[in-house]
């Protein structure tokens, strides 16, 4: 009983385990029943070793269909041909010599390879010959119609069991590739648990494609036990570095630390993974980026710290830049982008920069940072307007050099930027210059003739230089529009009177209000949940500025309509939430901007929070865009405004059919947050539209694994997108 | 005559699939040995010519088919090892149905061809039975079992077979399930359904039949490639609205098979030759000739049509089989060994 799979023909469903064995001692090694069936004495070896595992590699490590029934094989040992093995030596091609040898010990645990190959002595059956010399060109169609051939002329021929076996494990080996380079993950685990002489470390290829078809297709745990089993029993040293390198690429970071501990030392003392560790440092890091869950071993960082002073890559740089930010330790996020961009400056590095610095509130400098890479992308455009509109609506108003005022204005005019044109408007009015405020708020309603604050800008000033008519002239084009420029010029004693009982909110606010331990938990559960509950979650008092807005509600509310711009800032800043319980986001965004204007930056703060959530919830994205950069915001508000943001500017993109924009949007909202099930449908669709198909595949098939019915469909149309049908010419 | 047709159809129809007698071959060995050397690859590969020197999984299935019919066991071996190793790795256990000699990996393009399918389930099949060989048995059966599995599907109150896995169902497509009417090869229904028995072969058969019937097109009354089955039948939107390279074959397999009435072949053979027997390929909307094709193996079409219909006998020539390209070839060689074994009164 020498070749397995006859054992198992007419099992229906049968545990195959790897069969293979350490060149060096030659101990042969077999899994489950198998074992049990052919070498008894060798199960008990091969559990020993699977229990000291965690995972047990001595476990059923595939389940499948036995091949097709054969008749059973004699009892007796078969004498095996060495004429392939003449064939390989006298071509010099060692590799197939050395795969042929290995297999062969496979098959026949009791045979001894041939001190010489080339001294193998020819068949006298000339035909015989004849197929193993096509066996070993790996002519195996040939193989098959030469047997077919002499047995339909010689009806008593019978092929020698030993070259049916060797031509079905050779076919099998082909197959097994090509289902591999197919992707065809199930059939290649089917050939392979089929054929176990082929999972032997002479043929590391092949159990590489093995464990990578178990981890494509959710079994990482029996990924995991294929790439244990070659750490474990294979010696050669190139080998087993590829190896930890591809189920680095693989398999999750903790899986990877478990195989990782199977590293050997040479005899010198070093250890045999040490070549790459500098590039697992790197994978392991870019993987914390990607998700915020994984901590990853300190030494990994130290190593990368290291190498930056080293080797002085400015990429090592931004991975650890990227790292802490994602975890939120910004002042360490901000030295390795200062440090990635002084290596080499780059859009990635001043855009992780930037982001720092707005952190701290050093919008002045992020300006200057963003301003060389405000091209690069898309979105490092979006985030310098952003910035911009920052930067000017900043109270009281920063002194800004007239360059850094030339060249906002120059790019604000090249792209016809609508917000920071307003903002141009209300930055001149603070500085008591209401002609060049004219001029502003007129330019930003020629880009958005929609754009009502910038009216508002505009009826206001023209009402501070006396210019009724053209206030006249405002009222008339937006009547029945915008409340506040209807009212303009109006006595406002109702607002006043509403306003005047309240008490004075800021006296009722704690002065400890920074900072909020508990805010960045929550973001990070919000991060969780879709982006309504987002918005409604968002809504929600956070804990420094619940008193104020309680006694607002309680006190006079916020039903009646009345325009903000008279109201004290706390006061608006109240009614702005007030607002918000109303779902009247837009009248909110108006009290908030009212808010704004505050000195204090804490109040500033919760105002430009609020506006940006209400334009959120209005869909006015770009403005919450803005809104968001008016006052530096606490790191988990940043961040949840930004998510949705971006979220809403990759729909709004992906609707509008900019199919390249969505995805950059859906890039830099990754790049701080995970992505939602339904964003990665959407960045699906995105790339089917693009005709990236493989990509769109790859993601809806990702999803469609959890059983999301979108992505479900998303497979059918991508397929459906590719020309597929059979043509006859 | 119509009685007398009718008569022979009756009695072809329980006799099943074609099944050439144990030593005699219903193609000859000089055309069998003519079109190996023309089309089959060492490796096992029948090479299609005419198509920049791919191979398929149609073509495959012709090729063992062929060789079933020659008789040659060791050709059919040649022919699977290839099929087996290059196209049958689908996890789903259909073919991919399409392998580039000049691209890396070879099979560019996984999805499934079903009528590709359907010919290498079915030749292997009848070769299991005829060469006792159970490998064979129990691939076809597996194969045949997925066909079921991923392609036969239910609308509209017919059995419909989709041209492949992806990209052809109502959910694929706004006007899906879209078929291809070419792909119902009758003869094979019977033979799987002994292989792997279910009601839905005979109700495929039963549906593909009648609908064929009733895919009558523009002036020439001719069946669509490609066919629309979401509400009423109509050629499908997104393909070329033709009378084409795939449909030119429905004659040959109602016949082969026995099943098609003779009003029906009369309408196709009007629509589909011109008066002097080449194969006319058309645009369905106004009946104008794309192209004509006076390829004996297209013209054999029309000779055994008119063998069937009226007892013609071939003309001088056309029993001789020369190859010229691979497609046009194979017809000929199915053509002439159902001649051969139905009609020999017509050589």
């Amino acid at each position: 009983m020498k070749f397995p799979l006859i054992a198992f023909a007419g099992v229906t469903v049968a545990a195959v385990g790897i069969a293979g064995f350490a060149d060096g001692d030659q101990l042969r090694e077999r899994l489950g029943n198998m074992i049990d069936r052919t070498a008894p004495e060798l199960s008990a070896t091969f559990r020993g070793e699977g229990a000291r595992g965690s995972g047990g590699a001595g476990t059923e490590f595939a389940q499948a269909e036995p091949a097709e029934t054969k008749p059973a094989p004699a009892e007796q040992p078969p004498a095996v041909d060495e004429s392939a093995l003449r064939y390989f030596a006298s071509k010099g091609d060692t590799a197939r010599l050395q795969a042929e040898i290995s297999r062969l010990r496979a098959l026949y645990p009791d045979w001894t390879p041939p001190k010489d190959p080339l001294a193998v002595p020819r068949n006298k059956d000339d035909g015989l010959e004849a197929m193993w010399r096509l066996y070993a060109e790996g002519r195996y169609a040939e193989v098959r119609r030469a047997i077919a051939e002499r047995q339909a002329g010689d009806a008593g021929w019978q092929p020698p069991a030993d070259l049916i076996e060797r031509l079905e494990v050779a076919e099998a080996r082909a197959r097994l590739v090509n289902a591999s380079d197919l992707k065809q993950y199930e059939t290649v685990i089917e050939v392979g648990a089929g054929t176990p002489s082929l999972l032997t470390c002479s043929e590391i290829d092949i159990l590489w494609r093995v464990a990578e078809a178990f981890a494509e297709t959710n079994r990482s745990g029996r990924a995991r036990d294929a790439y244990l089993y070659i750490l474990k029993n294979c010696d050669d040293g190139p080998e087993r570095l590829a190896t930890v390198q591809k189920a680095a690429a693989l398999l999750p970071y903790a899986t990877v630390q478990e195989l990782l501990s199977y590293e050997k030392s040479n005899a010198a003392g070093a250890l045999e993974f040490e070549s790459i560790r500098d590039d697992l440092a790197r994978r392991f890091v870019a993987e914390g980026e990607r998700d915020a869950t994984i901590e990853v071993d300190p030494k990994y960082l130290r190593r990368l710290e290291r190498l930056v002073e080293t080797e002085k890559a400015a990429s090592d740089a931004l991975l650890l830049g990227w790292y802490q930010l994602r975890r939120k330790n910004m002042a360490a996020a901000e030295q390795w982008f200062r440090s990635a961009y002084e290596k080499q400056e780059s859009a990635s590095a001043a855009q992780g920069l930037a982001l720092a610095l707005i952190d701290r509130k050093a919008p002045e400098e992020a300006e200057r940072v963003l301003y060389p890479w405000r091209d690069a992308s898309a979105e490092a455009h979006a985030t310098y307007m952003a910035a911009t509109a920052n930067l000017l609506a900043i109270e009281p108003p920063v002194p800004l050099s007239g360059d850094v005022l030339r060249r906002i204005a120059a790019e604000t005019v090249k792209v016809r930027d609508p917000a920071t044109a307003q903002q141009f408007g209300w930055y001149a009015r603070a500085l008591g210059q209401p002609q060049t405020a004219l001029q502003w708020f007129a330019t930003a309603l020629r880009w958005k003739p929609d754009d009502e604050p910038s009216a508002y800008g505009l009826a206001i000033t023209r009402h501070q230089v006396g210019d009724a008519a053209g206030v006249a002239e405002i009222q008339r084009l937006w009547a029945g529009r915008s409340e506040r420029i209807a009212r303009l010029g109006e006595t406002e004693e109702t607002a006043e009177n509403e306003t005047l009982p309240m008490p004075e909110p800021a006296k009722e606010r704690p002065k400890t209000a920074e900072p909020r331990p508990a805010v960045s938990i929550e973001a990070a559960r919000r991060e969780a949940i879709s982006r309504e509950a987002i918005r409604r979650e968002a809504v929600r008092p956070a804990p420094a500025s619940t008193a104020p807005r309680r006694i607002v509600r309680g006190v006079a509310g916020c039903r009646t309509t009345l325009d903000p711009s008279g109201l004290s800032p706390e006061t608006a800043l109240a009614r702005g939430w007030c607002l918000m319980d109303l779902n009247r986001p837009i009248e909110a965004a108006d009290a908030f901007a009212v808010a704004l204007r505050a000195p204090a930056s804490r109040l500033r703060q919760d105002a430009a929070y609020g506006q940006s959530l209400a334009y959120l919830r209005a869909g006015l994205t770009n403005k919450a865009a803005v809104a968001a950069t008016k006052s530096p915001q606490s790191r988990a508000r940043a961040v949840e405004l930004q998510t949705a943001i971006l979220a809403d500017r990759a729909i709004a993109a992906f609707d509008a059919g900019r199919y390249r924009e969505a995805l950059l949007y859906l890039d830099q909202r990754s790049r701080i947050a995970s992505e939602r099930t339904d964003l990665m449908v959407l960045r699906g669709y995105a790339y089917m539209n693009l005709k990236r198909f493989a990509e769109a595949k790859r993601i809806f098939e990702a999803v469609a694994a959890t059983g999301n019915s979108d992505a479900l469909r998303g497979v059918a149309d991508v397929n459906a997108a590719q020309e597929i049908w059979p043509r006859k010419f | 005559m119509r009685y007398l047709l009718c008569l022979i159809a009756l009695l072809m129809i329980p006799s099943g699939p074609l099944r050439a007698e144990e030593g005699r071959a219903a193609v000859k060995d000089s055309a069998w040995a003519a079109y190996k050397a023309s089309f089959l690859d060492p490796t096992g590969r029948v090479v299609d010519d005419g198509n920049g020197g791919i191979s398929h999984s149609e073509g495959q299935g012709y090729g063992l088919l062929l060789a079933f019919l020659a008789d040659k066991p060791a050709d059919f071996e040649q022919i699977w090892s290839f099929t087996r190793r290059e196209l049958l790795l689908r996890d789903d256990g259909l073919a991919a149905w399409k392998w580039s000699p000049a691209d890396t990996p070879h099979v560019v393009d996984v999805n499934n061809a079903t009528d590709g399918d359907i010919l290498i389930a079915y030749a292997l099949a009848l070769a299991a039975d005829r060469w006792e060989r159970s490998d064979y048995s129990s691939a076809a059966a597996t194969v045949a079992r997925a066909i079921l599995d991923k392609t036969v599907i239910e609308h509209g109150g017919r059995t419909l077979l989709m041209p492949g896995v992806e990209g052809f169902s109502a959910s694929d497509r706004a006007d899906g399930p879209v078929i291809n009417p070419s792909y119902w090869i009758f003869e094979a229904l019977p033979v799987l359904d002994r292989l792997v028995p279910s009601p839905k072969w005979q109700a495929l058969a039963a549906d593909g039949e009648a609908m064929i019937a009733r895919l009558k097109f523009g002036p020439r009354q001719l069946p669509a490639d490609w066919v629309s089955a979401r509400t009423a039948l109509k050629p499908a939107a997104g393909f070329p609205r033709t009378f084409g390279y795939n449909a030119l074959r429905i004659p040959l397999y109602l016949m082969r098979a026995g099943r098609a009435d003779r009003d029906l072949l009369l309408q196709l053979q009007r629509g589909m030759f011109a008066p002097d027997g080449s194969l006319v390929i058309s645009d369905l909307e106004t009946g104008a000739a794309n192209d004509t094709l006076s390829d004996p193996g297209y013209r054999f079409i029309n000779h055994i049509l008119a063998c069937v219909l009226d007892g013609t006998k071939l003309p001088d020539g056309a029993a001789t089989f020369r190859p010229t390209q691979y497609y046009p070839s194979t017809l000929h060689l199915l053509g002439l060994s159902f001649v051969e074994e139905k009609h020999p009164e017509c050589l």
